[in-house]
């Protein structure tokens, strides 16, 4: 069973994973990387147990389009108003 | 994350123990490996004391000595460990920014840490994303920084969760409770509006001229207790309740003593539980504590029992299976003519215990 529902702009992009993070129960970060979300996997698996999350996003958001921008939208906010 | 009172101070010796998930360093063994029973650690410092109370956060702990000395251990890839550095430590180390001064309260959140100093000044450091440092931005910081919005105020204590912070304080002013950081489950209690994140602290509604005595913050979860042993919660709703974005009432007709908050659960420890035997575990209850999805209480008689999720070996009973009623976790012996006073802390995976034992002193 899945330990959480969490929305791709509640995780964190983590440059050296290489992945979007979430905080997982056990001390770990649930991971899952843009070529996940790009193929339509929607589960973020933590390496160090058993716990998965679903990750909520738009497909859309992660396709390659050369009409659209290539980068998903920010995960969250981190700009100093 | 954790509550964090203080243990009764003797000259007696004093043993600490620790369990579960540990590929951080959190646990002091200085071995990067998960433990499922609990492990006798070495003095955590030969100079500083007695530890007085511990707080655990996602991967990293704060011990506080009786001189007010601060160690830190475990992950510190985000500064959380307030060494001026961003690697994980493996043993305690001394938190060089309060040498000259004391400090009476600290708090262990999943990648950030709070202290509070004798004289009401509190300090942040580590992960800094969403604001729950305090400090006006969202940068991390790997030495504790004075939190200035609080430069003209008196600070009692500091509550870290997941990505937010809690601060009471001392006196008897109106508001006294603040929150920063990340505000969208309504951890922060700051308006019935939907509020993203704050960088700078605002004042939790809905508690204005309650006696506040205890603050407590975990996952998106926040809590505070009344001298008279209401409590008030608001954050992330429980089993799929809604979240509660102002401080709500719980209403029970019980008077609460502790509160202990986990990610999904919470624990209470009522009058009722110290004073009368429990029937599920035909024992009084003395303190508890919540990890993330696992849960530690101590009895009256000096028993450590856990239950939860227990993965990691963060249960201590040898195993790494689930149990859904409280297990006794062994210690190894004490003596029979030592009465050993135990307090339990829990980190997201893992668990603490400090036992004092005293030669002479009376069991009531």
């Amino acid at each position: 069973m899945s330990y959480d529902d969490v929305e791709i702009e509640d995780m964190e992009w983590n440059e050296e994973l290489q992945s979007f993070t979430y905080p997982c129960p056990c001390g770990d970060l649930f991971q899952i990387t843009k070529e996940d979300l790009r193929i339509g996997e929607e589960i973020a698996r933590c390496p160090s147990c058993s716990l998965y999350i679903t990750v909520i996003y738009n497909m859309e958001d992660f396709q390659d389009k050369p009409n659209k921008k290539a980068e998903p939208p920010k995960p969250q906010s981190v700009a100093v108003a | 994350m954790e509550e964090n009172t203080v243990v009764q101070e003797s000259d007696d010796e004093q043993d600490i123990w620790s369990w579960g998930a540990g590929t951080d360093g959190q646990l002091a063994t200085g071995i990067l490996q998960d433990e499922h029973t609990p492990q006798l650690l070495r003095p955590l410092s030969s100079s500083l004391g007695l530890v007085t109370s511990l707080s655990c956060g996602g991967a990293h702990v704060i011990a506080l000595s009786s001189g007010g000395r601060v160690l830190t251990w475990g992950r510190g890839t985000s500064g959380q460990l307030g060494h001026g550095e961003m690697v994980n430590c493996l043993h305690p180390k001394l938190v060089n920014a309060f040498q000259d001064s004391v400090v009476t309260h600290v708090s262990a959140g999943w990648n950030h840490s709070g202290f509070v100093l004798e004289n009401g000044a509190v300090f942040t450091c580590g992960d800094g994303s969403f604001g729950q440092l305090g400090h006006g931005d969202y940068k991390s910081q790997n030495l504790p920084l004075r939190v200035s919005y609080f430069v003209s105020k008196r600070v009692e204590q500091v509550a870290c969760g997941m990505r937010h912070s809690l601060v009471l304080l001392k006196g008897n002013s109106e508001n006294r409770v603040y929150g920063f950081g990340l505000g969208k489950r309504g951890q922060l209690g700051i308006s019935t509006e939907k509020v993203k994140s704050t960088s700078l602290p605002q004042i939790t509604i809905g508690l204005t001229n309650l006696e506040i005595v205890n603050i407590s913050a975990n996952g998106d979860h926040s809590a505070a207790l009344t001298a008279d042993g209401s409590l008030y919660t608001w954050g992330r709703g429980f089993s799929c309740a809604s979240d509660e974005s102002i401080p709500r009432l719980f209403e029970a007709a019980v008077t609460v003593d502790e509160v202990a908050l986990g990610w999904n659960h919470a624990l209470l420890l009522t009058r009722k539980s110290k004073e009368e035997i429990m029937p599920i575990i035909e024992k009084k209850v003395l303190q508890i504590a919540a990890g993330a999805e696992h849960s530690v209480l101590v009895t009256d008689n000096g028993l450590i029992m856990t239950w939860g999720w227990g993965e990691h070996g963060q249960l201590g009973l040898g195993g790494t299976d689930d149990q859904v009623s409280p297990q006794v976790v062994s210690l190894g012996n004490t003596s029979a003519t030592k009465h050993a006073a135990c307090r339990v802390f829990c980190g997201s995976g893992f668990s603490f215990v400090l036992r004092n034992c005293s030669q002479t002193r009376e069991t009531k």
